[in-house]
């Protein structure tokens, strides 16, 4: 048995996939390339497979750690081959090799952001008030969480999470390239930080596209 | 790809994936080389349109073709419909995005009746008009497939062909029959002139019915050469038919997600309650062989790790256990599990037993449907109270603690002491249980039962019956409730306002179209959803139109009234329903095919040809 970090670009129409449909779709593909899973043991054996950091429904990434334990001696060259054959729409097999890091060790991500509006003057005044509103750093978010049994709503302030950010305008576009925490214990959504900068803003962009570029440890080196 | 304008609204709607299609497998095409665009119309969610066997058949069957592109279209859920009303977005089909109203076929799979609204609110969706004559175009056509279509009349002004029987073949007719008639600059009514010429199409339009000063069928005419009776296709050899050796997989989970194979057509049963029962004869076996192969490919190219073996009394299969184990030789080491639904366990072997996984995770299902011998004779549901028990002995024995009955309510000739008896099967399982010394220790049991309403349907032998009353089955419910005396027997039964308007539409006339339109008018949709269903609107739009929903309900017809599906032929003589519908109510049961050919007359559909006995023999 050897674990496998294999890195997928999601794009198109696989962002709608969802963590828990993102898990069974791989499963079969990983079944389709004939690439032998490692099972747990125990009364209910399942293949090991796992998002290290699943991404939010609609959103894109640039490259996605996939982690996998399989029971063959297929090299990565062939791992790569096999698994290519079979992507669904939408994913592509960037690399294949060792998990070099643990996936605990992901501190955060850096997310490329377009906003697109009617014209380039609006473009160019939101991406100032963006900017604005950042660098005041009294931007917060609700955030509904569990104590005991009770739902609470908590106040968050985010620029706490928030270790980048540069927002400019180019054409009807305002471009955003952010670096958010990003882990299993604090996590910015970069859709939450998005509302929270429409409301106190009091902007809607027409679209918006978020894109995950890539996970970051703690000293800002690459996730590998 | 996507437009911006539906990623916006993707994102504010729940499981967008049901909206983008993209799956693997999915077909996508070059428009330039098509002749003929096909939409598959499944009213009801992807989630369920996606486990539908039929419509994985004729997907990859239209998509074999190089001049044809056939797509997949799912009824919308309400979140997504107002956001697609509000954003003036059509429906559109998920492999192209393109709208449907431009395309040259639009075909509904019609698998229940309450679904009837929801093909109405599809078209609409489309932007077409609702009725066919309001669509003057030869394109697109609109028609029907599908058990509904038996009795197709609810639905007639608004479908142009409806197509009784099995699509494998009769799709193909209409392709070809419609790439004609575009090239020829045909009218619709040319084209349709056209179609009836071919066997097992129905055009509605061209029949006139009248009606007697009682509101029956006086008569229903053909014209424009339309024939007198309509004859139901079949495909004579499942072997040499055709079956995908791709099924596309979804991105969400769906409710039947896996590997399908079907073993058999028919039923060798002859449950007199089971419209399936009678709609799919004559019976046609497929060989193990094809089978195994059909399944192999399935797995291969979908890296399902489940096959289920489906048909509808699956151990009827003759040759179920050596396909079992051509099957567990490879599936077994992919590990793949085969899971067996309707599945009868008395005598099957232990080995196999153990490997099978239907059986093994889902605990035990069993279907007395009805609570006492009585009636079960009646129905001519061959189970007996010692089948039951030794069931449940066997399963206890296995280790399982829970089991699940099903029942009817409603049935002809029911008293309240057949539905007490109900009460009394359940009690005597978990008696079993206690009295059981292999029995799993510490563990208590529980006995589910789910009562569902019968619904009187075309083609059956009780199509002639009386459906109880929405207060009768109302009162046989709460009986039902009273009758149990223990807290391991949990109950539940069907609301019971939809199984009444099911009944309506399975046995109803044309002048139901009218109730059906002004009910969507009004908002309904998704009536086959308890949470959705609104009583209220359908009430109302039967007093509108003033038409009576008890009598297609509730009425008792004689064997000489005309039926209004009198017109449509799936091959079953009226004399052998009558005969069985006497013999139920003298309480006399119906030996199966197997043992003894009744005459149905539905192997005459297949040259004389059925596979009930034995499929050498015939
Ligand atoms: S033809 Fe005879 S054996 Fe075949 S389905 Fe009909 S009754 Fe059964």
């Amino acid at each position: 048995m050897r674990s496998v970090r294999v890195w997928l670009e999601k794009s198109g129409r696989a962002i709608y996939t969802s963590h828990l449909d993102l898990n069974r779709c791989m499963t079969r593909a990983v079944r389709r390339a004939n690439i032998p899973l490692w099972y747990t043991e125990g009364f209910n054996p399942h293949p090991y497979l796992m998002f290290p950091l699943p991404l939010p429904l609609g959103q894109s990434s640039d490259g996605e750690p996939m982690d996998i334990r399989i029971e063959t001696d297929m090299t990565d060259g062939e791992i790569f081959d096999a698994l290519s054959r079979v992507m669904p729409e939408g994913f592509t097999v960037k690399s294949v090799g060792e998990p070099k890091d643990k996936a605990g060790d992901v501190a955060m991500a850096q997310y490329g952001i377009t906003l697109e509006f009617p014209d380039s003057a609006q473009a160019e005044r939101t991406a100032g008030v963006i900017r604005t509103l950042i660098d005041g750093g009294e931007l917060t978010a609700e955030k509904t969480g569990k104590k005991g049994r009770m739902k609470v709503v908590k106040e968050i302030k985010l620029n706490d999470f928030i270790h980048r950010f540069e927002a400019g305008s180019e054409d009807c576009y305002v471009k955003i390239s952010a670096v958010l925490s990003a882990g299993s214990t604090v996590n910015l959504n970069p859709a939450l930080l998005l509302d929270a900068l429409y409301k106190a803003g009091d902007f809607e962009p027409v679209y918006t596209e978020i894109r995950r570029q890539k996970l970051l440890k703690s000293d800002f080196s690459d996730f590998e | 790809m996507l437009s911006k304008e539906l990623k916006n609204i993707l994102l504010k709607v729940q499981k967008p994936g049901r909206y983008t299609g993209g799956e693997l497998n999915s077909v996508v095409k070059n428009r330039a080389d098509i002749a003929v665009r096909y939409a598959f119309c499944f009213p009801d969610t992807y989630e369920i349109g996606m486990s539908h066997l039929g419509m994985k058949i004729l997907y990859g069957l239209v998509n074999e073709r190089e001049d044809a592109w056939c797509e997949r279209v799912f009824a919308p859920w309400l979140d997504m419909e107002e956001q697609m009303r509000k954003n003036n977005i059509p429906l559109y089909a998920l492999e192209s995005g393109d709208p449907i109203a431009g395309f040259d076929i639009i075909g509904f799979t019609l698998q229940y009746e309450l679904c009837y609204t929801n093909v109405l609110n599809m078209l609409d969706l489309a932007g077409l008009p609702v009725r066919s004559a309001d669509r003057k175009a030869l394109t697109p056509i609109v028609i029907a497939g599908g058990p509904c279509v038996c009795n197709p009349e609810p639905l007639a002004p608004f479908i142009d062909l409806f197509l009784p029987g099995e699509g494998e073949e009769v799709t193909n007719d209409i392709i070809d029959l419609i790439k004609k008639h575009k090239a020829l600059g045909s009218t619709k009514e040319e084209f349709l002139k056209d179609a009836v010429k071919i066997q097992g199409v129905y055009a509605p339009s061209f029949y006139s019915v009248e009606y007697n000063s009682d509101d029956t069928v006086k008569a229903v005419t053909p014209s424009n050469g339309a024939p007198e009776k309509v004859k139901k296709r079949i495909v004579s050899d499942l072997d040499s038919c055709y079956y995908p050796d791709k099924f596309v997989v979804p991105f969400l989970e769906v409710v039947h997600d896996r590997t399908t194979a079907e073993l058999f057509r028919g039923c060798i049963r002859g449950c007199r309650f089971c419209q399936a029962g009678f709609l799919y004869r004559p019976i046609r076996e497929k060989a193990a062989k094809t089978v195994e192969d059909q399944c192999r490919r399935l797995c291969d190219s979908t890296g399902y790790d489940e096959i289920s073996l489906c048909s509808l009394s699956t151990s009827d299969y003759t040759k179920l256990f050596p396909l079992l184990n051509d099957l567990l030789e490879w599936t077994e080491k992919d590990r793949i599990n085969i899971a067996l639904p309707s599945l009868r366990i008395d005598n099957f072997p232990e080995e196999l037993m153990q490997k099978i996984s239907g059986v093994r995770r889902s605990g035990l299902t069993f279907a007395p449907e009805a609570g006492t011998q009585r009636l079960r004779d009646v129905i001519n549901k061959n189970v007996t109270e010692e089948e039951v028990m030794s069931t449940a002995k066997e399963a206890f024995d296995g280790g399982w603690t829970a089991v699940k009955l099903y029942f009817m309510i409603g049935l002809p000739t029911e008293t309240l002491e057949d539905v007490e008896g109900i009460a009394k099967l359940a009690q005597k399982v978990v008696d079993e249980f206690y009295h059981n010394p292999n029995k799993p220790k510490g563990k208590s049991v529980t006995v589910s039962v789910s009562a569902s309403t019968f619904v009187p349907k075309p083609f059956t032998p009780f199509q002639w019956e009386a459906q109880d009353t929405a207060g009768v089955i109302a009162e046989k419910q709460k009986h039902l409730f009273e009758s149990n005396t223990t807290r391991k027997v949990n109950i539940s039964c069907h609301k019971v306002y939809t199984s009444v308007l099911e009944g309506v539409f399975a046995r109803g006339d044309r002048r139901l179209a009218e109730v059906i339109e002004t009910a969507w008018r009004s908002g309904c949709k998704f009536d086959g959803w308890d949470d959705v269903f609104d009583t209220e609107k359908w009430t109302q739009a039967f007093e509108k139109c003033n038409i009576s929903p008890e009598f297609y309900a509730s009425r008792q017809r004689s064997f000489d009234e005309v039926l209004p599906w009198d017109h449509m032929d799936y091959g079953i003589s009226k004399n052998f329903l009558i005969n069985e519908n006497k013999r139920a109510h003298e309480g006399v049961t119906t030996p199966s095919c197997r043992e003894k050919c009744s005459g149905c007359g539905t192997n005459k559909l297949n040259g004389g040809v059925c596979h009930a006995l034995c499929k050498s023999m015939a």
